[in-house]
Formats: C-alpha cells, sequence, structure tokens
C-alpha cells in the first residue's frame, strides 16, 4: 500500500444531505472542574452539526471514562440527554469512549455509491464494481467506535495515546491541549489494533464546520493534520470490509470519531 | 487495498436495529400545549429508508385528507405517505383518536418537497377532555425510533425508544394540558365566578350593599340587579371575545368611583330615578370589563370556552344575589320598617360605601 497523496482540497460540498452521518462524543465541556459531574451527549449528524442521540441501552457496546486512575462507567438511563454522565474525581486528561454494536441499514444503490464517495471509500466502490454489485442496494451493518479527549482541570500531559481497543480507533500522538492553531496533530489510525493504511482521515473545526482538513493513512496508519485554528475539533474516519456468510449484509462499516479542545488561550506550554 | 478487503472478519454477534440515522428512520417528536391543543411530528428521514420503501400504496381513508398534500405532490410522495402514517395510532387512555394530519412543507415550498431529505407530517387536535395518558404507535416496522414529547412550561423533553410496531409507554399528561370534562368546566367556573364576588370581590360587595341600600322594595332592587348584570354580562363577552379592550388602569378607578356615585345618591335621594337605572347599567359595563381582567388570568379552556364563560358570569350574578339576599336577612328584614331604618342604616350605611370607594379610587389612581 503506497501512500496516497494528500488530496488538496479535494472533496467540494455537496449540495444534498447524505445518507451518512457521523457520529461523535460532545462532552457538556472539554475542560470540566475537577469534582463536577460531566454531562456526555452522542451525537449524529453531519459537518459537525447534528441530532442529540438520547441514550439506547440497547445499542451501547461499551460507555466509559478511561483515565490514570482506571476505567468508569458513564452512566445513565434509557432515553437520557446527555446520554451518559461521569464523575470527574482527579485532574489530567481523560478519553471518553463509545462502542455501539450493530446497526444494520440498506441504502439505495446511487445514495450508497454517493456516501462511499464522500468517506473516502473508493476502494469499496471498486469492489461492488468488480461483483457487479454497482446498481444493487446495499446491505451494510455499521457500528460507532467514538472517543473524546478531555482535560479536567484544564490540565493534564499523558494519557491523550492510550489506546483503547476500540474497533476502528483514532490515537491522537501528540496532546491537543498543549498545541496552537497552525500545529499539526499527528494521529494513528488503529483497525482491530493494528495500524489502518490507506483510510480517509477528516478534520472539522466546530468554528468552521464546512471546511474539511483530509488526509489519507500511512501505511503506519498515520496522518498529520494541520488545524489552522483553535476549538473544538471532529477527526473522523471510516472503514469499511466486506461480510462473509451473513444473509443479510454484504458489508460492515465502523465509523471512528475523536473530539477535543485546543484550547484559545493555551495551558502553560509544555513540550511533549 | 485489496489486502484489506479480503481480510478475515470477525462476526460479533450483532444487535441489529434498522436505521443508519440512530434516532430512527422516522422519528416522532409530541408538543402537548396548555389548554389541550396538541402537534405529533412524525420525521421521515428519506435518506435512510430501506429501498422500496413507499414506493407504491394508498393512503389509508381513515387518516382523511392529507393537508398541503396536492395531487401533484401526491403521485411523488403519496406511497411514501401511505407507508409511514397507514400504521399510526394515537390513543388516550387506550381510546384511538384520528386527529387531522398536514404535511409541513419545507423552507423552499411545496417544490422542494420531491428533494427534501426530510418529510414532517404533522397530526394537529385536542387532548379528549379528561385523558389520563398517551400512546403512539406505528404498526410500520423500521426498527426502533426516538419518541420525544415536549409539554408546555416543561423544560425537560420526555423520551423514550419505542421498539418498531410496539406501543409507547403510557405517557401521563399533567394536568394543566388535558382539558376538562363539561360537567368539571361548568362547576369549575360557576365556584370561580362566585368566589370572585364572595369572598374576593370586596368591591363588587360594597357596589351591590350599595344597590341595596337605596330602596328596600323589591322593584328598585330588582331593576337595578337586572341592569347591572345584563350590562356586565356584555361587556364580559366582548372582552373575553376580545371586541373591547379597557386597561385596568381606568376601569379599575372608576369601578371605585362608581361605588362613590350610588353609595353617594343613596345619601340625596330614596327614590329609583330612571337615569340611576341607566347610570347602573353604565357601572355594570365597566364592572364587567373588570370580570374579564380577572377571567382572562384565570384562562379559559379552549374546547369548552362559551359554557366556561356563562358558567363563570353565572357564579359572579350568584355571588351578587348572596350578597343581598344577605343583606336584606341582616338588615332588611330585621329594620326595614323601623322609622329609622334610613338614618341609620341607609345613610350613615352608605356614608361609609362612599369613603371607601373614595380611598380605593384615590389608591387606584395612585397606584396606577
Amino acid at each position: 500500500m503506497r501512500r496516497v497523496p494528500l488530496l488538496a482540497a479535494a472533496f467540494v460540498l455537496l449540495a444534498a444531505p447524505l445518507a451518512a452521518h457521523d457520529f461523535w462524543i460532545e462532552p457538556t465541556t472539554f475542560r470540566p472542574a475537577v469534582g463536577s459531574v460531566l454531562g456526555v451527549r452522542l451525537v449524529v449528524g453531519q459537518r459537525f452539526r447534528g441530532d442529540v442521540l438520547p441514550r439506547n441501552p440497547a445499542m451501547i457496546a461499551k460507555f466509559v471514562l478511561v483515565s490514570d486512575a482506571g476505567e468508569v462507567p458513564v452512566a445513565g438511563r434509557a432515553a437520557d440527554d446527555p446520554a451518559g454522565s461521569v464523575r470527574i474525581e482527579q485532574p489530567g486528561l481523560a478519553l471518553i469512549a463509545y462502542r455501539s454494536l450493530d446497526s444494520s441499514v440498506s441504502l439505495e444503490a446511487a445514495k450508497f455509491e454517493d456516501y462511499l464517495k464522500d468517506e473516502g471509500l473508493e476502494a469499496v466502490i471498486a469492489e461492488r464494481a468488480r461483483r457487479g454489485d454497482s446498481q444493487k442496494p446495499s446491505r451494510e451493518l455499521f457500528s460507532r467506535s467514538a472517543k473524546s479527549l478531555v482535560a479536567a482541570g484544564g490540565v493534564g500531559t499523558t494519557g491523550f495515546d492510550r489506546v483503547l481497543g476500540m474497533t476502528l480507533e483514532l490515537v491522537p500522538e501528540k496532546n491537543p491541549y498543549a498545541m496552537k492553531g497552525g500545529d499539526a496533530l499527528p494521529v494513528r489510525l488503529l483497525y482491530e489494533g493494528k495500524p489502518l493504511a490507506g483510510a480517509l482521515v477528516v478534520a472539522l473545526s466546530y468554528d468552521d464546520p464546512d471546511k474539511k482538513i483530509s488526509e489519507r493513512s500511512d501505511k503506519n496508519g498515520r496522518v498529520s493534520l494541520r488545524l489552522p485554528q483553535e476549538g473544538v475539533w471532529l477527526v473522523k474516519a471510516v472503514h469499511m470490509v466486506p461480510v462473509a456468510g451473513d444473509p443479510n449484509a454484504d458489508w460492515r462499516s465502523v465509523w471512528a470519531s475523536l473530539t477535543f479542545e485546543v484550547p484559545v488561550a493555551g495551558p502553560p506550554s509544555k513540550p511533549e | 487495498m485489496r489486502r484489506l478487503l479480503v481480510a478475515a472478519v470477525f462476526l460479533f454477534a450483532s444487535v441489529v436495529a434498522a436505521s443508519a440515522h440512530e434516532l430512527g428512520t422516522i422519528r416522532v417528536t409530541a408538543r402537548f400545549q396548555k389548554g389541550g391543543r396538541y402537534e405529533i411530528d412524525a420525521v421521515i428521514d428519506r435518506q435512510h429508508l430501506p429501498p422500496g420503501f413507499g414506493a407504491s400504496g394508498t393512503i389509508d381513508p381513515r387518516l382523511g385528507p392529507i393537508g398541503n398534500l396536492t395531487p401533484g405532490l401526491a403521485s411523488e410522495i403519496g406511497g411514501l405517505v401511505a407507508a409511514s402514517l397507514n400504521g399510526v395510532r394515537i390513543a388516550f387512555d387506550g381510546k384511538p383518536v384520528s386527529p387531522p394530519v398536514a404535511l409541513v412543507l419545507p423552507e423552499g415550498g411545496a417544490s422542494s418537497v420531491a428533494r427534501a431529505p426530510e418529510l414532517t407530517l404533522r397530526f394537529s387536535g385536542e387532548v379528549p377532555a379528561g385523558s389520563g395518558a398517551f400512546t403512539w404507535s406505528n404498526a410500520v416496522r423500521l426498527g426502533t425510533y426516538m419518541l420525544t414529547i415536549r409539554t408546555e412550561g416543561e423544560e425537560q423533553a420526555a423520551r423514550q425508544w419505542v421498539e418498531g410496531p410496539a406501543e409507547s409507554v403510557p405517557f401521563v399528561l399533567k394536568s394543566e394540558i388535558v382539558p376538562m370534562t363539561r360537567g368539571r368546566v361548568a362547576r369549575t367556573y360557576l365556584v370561580l365566578g362566585f368566589t370572585h364576588i364572595l369572598p374576593k370581590g370586596t368591591d363588587h360587595i360594597l357596589f351591590v350593599l350599595g344597590i341595596f341600600l337605596l330602596s328596600i322594595r323589591l322593584k328598585p332592587i330588582l331593576m337595578q340587579v337586572t341592569a347591572f348584570t345584563i350590562a356586565h354580562t356584555i361587556t364580559l363577552a366582548l372582552t373575553i371575545y376580545g371586541f373591547v379592550a379597557l386597561s385596568p388602569r381606568i376601569v379599575e378607578p372608576l369601578i371605585a368611583l362608581s361605588i362613590v356615585y350610588v353609595a353617594v345618591e343613596n345619601i340625596v335621594t330614596p327614590r329609583l330615578t330612571p337615569w340611576r337605572v341607566a347610570l347602573v347599567f353604565g357601572f355594570g359595563l365597566l364592572h364587567g370589563m373588570g370580570f374579564a381582567g380577572v377571567l382572562s388570568q384565570l384562562g379559559l379552556p379552549r374546547s369548552e370556552f362559551l359554557p366556561a364563560l356563562l358558567c363563570f358570569n353565572a357564579g359572579v350574578e350568584l355571588g351578587q344575589l348572596t350578597v343581598i339576599a344577605v343583606a336584606f336577612l341582616l338588615i332588611g328584614l330585621p329594620f326595614r320598617n323601623r322609622p329609622w331604618y334610613r338614618q341609620r342604616i341607609v345613610i350613615p350605611g352608605s356614608l361609609a360605601i362612599a369613603a371607601i370607594g373614595l380611598y380605593w379610587f384615590v389608591q387606584r389612581v395612585a397606584g396606577g
């Protein structure tokens, strides 16, 4: 797998909404006070704007907060909004992780092909063409692997690159809370624990969500995303694999996302 | 890339829901307003409908004509509307209702419906009087979806996941949004009208006592009370329906002044003059506006507007008649034939009423 060149402004914004929806975690604040209860929203939408997803216990495979102190559940009742809440016990970086069970969806061929194109899944388009499936509706299973990095007490220097064993996982290799606008964020993409090459990784700023910053992952699963400004960011990637032996599905997709904040004022700088 | 595509796939035990938009392919929001109106929006996420869904089909006549669905639009999305709504069942306390339903036109109007990623169909109705709980179900099999229920005045929405064709968990309606039954309305507003006079309406009590003190004979009392009643009924209705409006800052001081007037005239003359009846009628118009102010603060149930208005007015009337009856029993019956009735009762009583009325007038002008 050769490195695909960076696609400069390759993705023209489409006027029509797409069938595919991103999924991400929006904590009530990215820098919660120690001792506070942090609300954790799950959001489904497009271009970093979406609908709040109330807690659906039937869909949760994992919903936790991981810090130096270990792993605690993000708790809540069915249909709660925010979908969960967790007490922040100690200062430092902490990761919120949400993994869903599979859902199934079937889309008309044209819609499905559009979404594959938009998510950079040209290989799936090619494979469907090879199988003669291009005109057929999709039969897809999909799941969500969302992470959010928060800085409890506004501090912390370690733990941002913790690997949580998500199906598809975006691992920042630099602490975003120690970054400034214009800095590059190296991110590693892992699928089932192994580097995933050739996947389109996209970053969106909450303040300028129509501007996609994207790069294909290299053979080590790495991208380096230059984030032009401070604020809240979403990094996302989708991976899709063929399904064998399931009468109801041909493809399985996993949607990874990572949200974090590059603080506007910037904390006391601590080089990595 | 090929290597990835043929990579071994781990088949995890999977719980399969049927929607890419995790909120549901058809998500539902019900809004209940004070006074009993409700709107239920079924939002159809067209991007995630299964292929072929709603391609054809006829709309269940039980739904009635769909608002905004012109024949042109019906040829485009009629099947979708049918597939989405034919299985809907809205019920209060288990009893199904059939409110009218309309297509909510997207921002671009009817011409943009064909391309709209979401379609909203809105049921609008009135909560049946005395209802306890609301339930929703839709027989269409599209997986789990979110039902959001908002009640006016409540910050938090109630939410529940509805499993496919199953019925929602009954939502217990807040009493403020459930219209009362007609019998309840009648009783409630009769009592409200009565208590607005007795014991709350000291100014109205004094006015009625002023009317009573003019003459102990039946005819003058009857004529004044009738004139007063007809007048306040007229302005109460006209004000409530919005045909007339006069600021309480004008009405309330004038009501005080009307008390002063009847009391002073009681001192000047013991006879019922024609202008007295006319004036009492005029004052009745003012008091009616005062009643309307109170009634509009209390609120009237939309579904039982007229019965509530009539009962409130009747309650006011009963209150006034009670004041006169009590005054007659306590003052009229024992003392009316005494030679000093006028000197010791009517004149001092009227003086006191006039003084209080004058005090209120000054207070209301200054306070207003």
